[in-house]
């Protein structure tokens, strides 16, 4: 699990259903991405923070939503790179 | 015509003041989640589905605006601590709740049906459903008859399979990946971090 911050709540978690090695996290401290089915992990959206939970359109595994523990929801269309703030 | 004036104004802020559209449209749109702890879309990709300290709620508008989803007359108030969709069948959804065990709808949501039976307590954390055989579910029960519990009929008989893993669950999913031995893997989000065990309890 190298990468994600230690001994730090998860609060969200989503797979890709076509490639499940492909994983998100949720955390207070933003929104981490594996590749390696969990073995490691890197930030993404930079700006996220306190994220409470996220998901993944499984009819189109690039469309991904987030909400954040406030009730702040984004959006994103290239697999979580980069986060559209929707309401 | 400066007197007519400066009260034609008056009255048109007056009226504002009493229905300011702006405010009342952000409100009809923005009901207050409080405490947010899942977040899932419909396996036919139509529907965002978000549980909450105050309840379940739903938008068909990509997030844009939200509904609150009526889910129990006998509990005006419900804590929604997961939101698992069936992936084959887009109007099946399961929710895991703090006080009343799992719900499951069979209708995208209109109606739900408590499916609780062999369930030691009724305050589930977390809700896996098995990508590959869907009638198959994992749930995590906290406090009064904590454990991880195993339905394998769409929620019509739960049987108790493990402790679980160590600190508060947040989160269970079951991943489509084999484990060698027969079966997947339950990752689940936690207290103290990201955890994940075989599910051939």
């Amino acid at each position: 699990m190298g990468g994600l911050p230690t001994s730090r709540t998860v609060n969200g978690f989503a797979v890709n259903p076509e490639d499940p090695k492909i994983m998100f996290v949720a955390m207070r401290d933003g929104l981490f991405k594996s590749t390696d089915a969990g073995a490691s992990w890197k930030v993404v959206g930079n700006e996220l923070k306190k994220v409470a939970a996220v998901t993944i359109n499984s009819k189109k595994p690039t469309e991904m939503y987030l909400s954040t523990m406030d009730g702040t929801i984004y959006v994103s269309a290239d697999a979580g790179m980069k986060w559209k703030k929707q309401r | 015509m400066r007197k007519k004036f400066y009260i034609m104004w008056l009255l048109v802020a007056a009226l504002w003041a009493a229905n300011p559209i702006d405010a009342v449209a952000q409100q009809r749109n923005s009901p207050a989640f409080e405490h947010v702890h899942s977040l899932a879309m419909d396996s036919g990709g139509q529907t965002l589905f978000l549980g909450a300290h105050t309840g379940l709620f739903r938008s068909d508008d990509r997030g844009r605006s939200w509904k609150k989803v009526q889910l129990s007359a006998k509990h005006a108030h419900l804590d929604v601590m997961g939101v698992t969709p069936d992936p084959r069948e887009p109007k099946t959804i399961y929710i895991a709740t703090h006080e009343t065990g799992v719900l499951k709808s069979t209708d995208g949501g209109a109606s739900w049906t408590e499916v609780n039976s062999g369930l030691g307590g009724l305050d589930v954390h977390g809700l896996a459903i098995d990508p590959n055989v869907p009638f198959k579910l994992h749930a995590v029960v906290r406090e009064k008859g904590d454990g991880i519990y195993r339905t394998t009929d769409q929620g019509g008989k739960w049987i108790r399979v493990d402790d679980g893993p160590e600190g508060e669950v947040k989160v269970l999913t079951s991943v489509n990946i084999s484990t060698g031995m027969g079966g997947i893997f339950l990752y689940a989000g936690t207290s103290t971090g990201l955890q994940r065990s075989a599910d051939c309890f």
